[in-house]
């Protein structure tokens, strides 16, 4: 399935690995890979192998790397500050490995800050995602008392408040019992197929939470 | 303007915390400063409108300058050597300052006034008629005109002649003091001419000047009595309408061709040196207040962005651009800046109508709204903390 909206990278090695990453071999660092909408992608990577780095080099967080990293035809390097914004907004979204919610927000704050910058998703149709992750009833709670598994909840479902053609997943749910990590999928799986996206995963271990079309080892 | 997305969050994020007490000492001294820069501002323009009155708003009659030659020890036999030629007249046109030049004419025939105070009391005396152009009078009363055959003149009377009469003449010839009214109630007469070109004219005092020591009568009668005994007029005293006469290049024009005026009018050369030094030192007062100001405020800001630098950068992380927290910023702002221009400029307008009022008492009429200084130093100031706020609320990522 292609329409046309890719992700391509090419030689990249990000700086601070370069020495541990010279004498082993990875199926992404170094490589030309290139991603299409529609495809799942799994990145097992074993810690300190750089998948942190990897998804935020993808997300335009970091630029310490050689080699290149294409959004369409753009070199992620030449993106401006306003470019990434934009992008962050209607193309790519990520759930961040340390969550990274507004402590001095409440769980819905966190949720609505993110909803209305594309307002793509209504605010009910959130409650309804809330409800479903069994967060609903600590909506009004700060973002800093709840704990971690609340939190990933949180992130995963502020994830999804855009439309985006890649969605990047950091140990998406390391701090989840089977039981969420099942209805947290779920919801995930179908806003990836509502928005026809392509879906990189990176985790330590093997696993099958989705149907993978790619698994790579970093 | 785009709406901002999610204001009252961002209010949480990035504002909430911020010290409002630096905010609002900054903001304080912002608007004292204005409100002095203003005073400045309205000082110099009023004192400036004072001077460059126009007619009809010449309290200080400082606009207007008699003109003569200066008679010395070796002109005086000469009396053609105080007349103005036609060449030096169009020179003193040119001059420096001159907007307009009228020629004082002297009535030629000898005028002879006299007039009854009482029964057996009365006084009577050769007196000496002028005329200046009517442009270039303070007073004009309705009656001011006078035609050939009319047996009544209208005389205007310096105020100087006046006060002369009643404080030095009258008291030493035991005579009555004439209030004004009195004056123009009486009627003089007045003979015009000798021997058989003698005519008979009942005058009138009908206004009091204080711009021109002279008696005056309206020109048609000037022109057509000095036609009458015939032979050119040589002016030597012209009045000048000049813009500004605390100008130092109109002073040294005087000099140079050695002409004299009424000197007193001169002294607000010595006035404006001492208006600019005091509005000169309260500017750059106003500017230094107005400058730590804006510092102070600027330090704020860039303070709550630094405070707030976590959720800044979180905000980015999530798809927030850096435009758009600046605008964020910039709007909430904004109108702060807005209302400390505006009180100060409410401020300034309420030192200009207590400036009206309070010169209404003293007999200046100072105008009743600021000038455009006034606004064009608001808006300036305004443009500059637009552009201040632009630079300070800059979000780095």
């Amino acid at each position: 399935m292609s329409t046309g909206f890719f992700l391509r990278i090419s030689g990249l090695l990000p700086n601070p690995l370069r020495e541990r990453l010279s004498v082993r071999k990875s199926d992404v660092w170094m490589q030309d890979l290139s991603w299409e909408q529609g495809e799942q992608i799994f990145v097992q990577a074993a810690s300190g192998t750089g998948k942190t780095t990897l998804m935020h080099s993808l997300y335009g967080l970091r630029n310490d790397f050689v080699g290149q990293i294409f959004w369409q035809a753009t070199e992620t390097k030449t993106m401006s500050a306003e470019a990434w914004s934009r992008l962050r907004q209607q193309e790519l979204s990520l759930v961040f490995q340390d969550l990274r919610l507004f402590p001095e927000l409440s769980a819905f704050e966190n949720l609505e800050a993110k909803r209305v910058l594309a307002n793509y998703i209504s605010t009910n149709e959130l409650k309804e995602w809330m409800d479903l992750l069994g967060i609903s009833d600590r909506a009004d709670k700060l973002g800093g008392t709840l704990s971690y598994g609340e939190q990933q909840r949180l992130a995963i479902i502020r994830s999804l408040l855009q439309p985006f053609k890649f969605l990047l997943l950091d140990e998406p749910f390391s701090h989840l019992d089977s039981g969420n990590i099942r209805k947290a999928a779920a919801l995930i799986a179908a806003q990836v197929q509502r928005n026809g996206a392509t879906l990189i995963l990176a985790d330590l271990d093997d696993n099958e939470y989705f149907p993978y079309t790619q698994k790579l080892s970093l | 303007m785009s709406k901002i997305p999610a204001a009252p969050l961002l209010y949480k994020l990035l504002l909430e915390t911020a010290s409002r007490r630096r905010l609002w000492v900054s903001l304080v001294a912002m608007c004292c400063g204005m409100v002095l820069l203003f005073s400045a501002v309205l000082i110099w323009w009023n004192f400036n409108q004072l001077l460059h009155g126009t007619a009809a708003t010449d309290d200080l009659g400082s606009t207007f300058l008699t003109v003569s030659k200066r008679v010395t020890n070796e002109n005086m036999g000469h009396p053609d050597a105080t007349i103005f030629s036609e060449s030096e007249l169009n020179d003193l046109r040119n001059a420096p300052q001159v907007q307009d030049l009228g020629i004082v004419q002297a009535l030629q025939p000898r005028a002879y006034m006299s007039m009854q105070l009482a029964p057996g009391a009365g006084f009577s005396t050769i007196m000496v008629l002028e005329s200046v152009p009517e442009r270039f009078m303070d007073k004009k009363p309705s009656d001011w005109h006078w035609q050939i055959g009319n047996p009544t003149l209208p005389i205007i009377l310096s105020s100087s002649f006046l006060s002369l009469y009643n404080y030095a003449f009258a008291p030493s010839q035991g005579l009555p003091q004439l209030s004004e009214e009195t004056i123009k109630a009486l009627p003089f007469q007045l003979e015009i001419g000798t021997g058989s070109q003698m005519q008979q004219y009942t005058a009138r005092v009908v206004g009091f000047s204080d711009r021109i020591t002279s008696l005056l009568v309206p020109e048609s009668f000037v022109q057509y009595a000095n036609g009458a005994s015939s032979g050119a007029v040589h002016p030597s005293r012209v009045i000048l309408k000049i813009d500004d006469p605390s100008s130092t290049q109109f002073a040294q024009y005087l000099a140079d061709h050695n002409y004299v005026t009424n000197a007193e009018q001169l002294r607000w050369s010595k006035f404006r040196t001492i208006v600019e030094s005091v509005t000169l030192v309260i500017g750059l007062l106003a500017l230094m207040l107005l400058g730590i100001s804006l510092l102070v405020f600027t330090l704020f800001i860039e303070l709550t962005i630094a405070r707030s630098r976590s959720s800044v950068q979180r905000l980015v992380e999530i798809g927030y651009s850096p435009k758009m927290l600046q605008a964020y910023l910039f709007r909430q702002f904004l109108p702060l800046l807005a209302a400390v221009v505006m009180l100060a400029l409410l401020l300034g307008f309420g030192l200009q109508v207590l400036t009206h009022v309070y010169g209404k008492t003293l007999g200046l009429h100072f105008g009743l709204l600021p000038g455009w200084p006034l606004w064009f130093c608001a808006l300036c100031l305004m443009g500059l903390l637009v552009i201040q706020l632009k630079m300070a609320t800059r979000i780095k990522v």
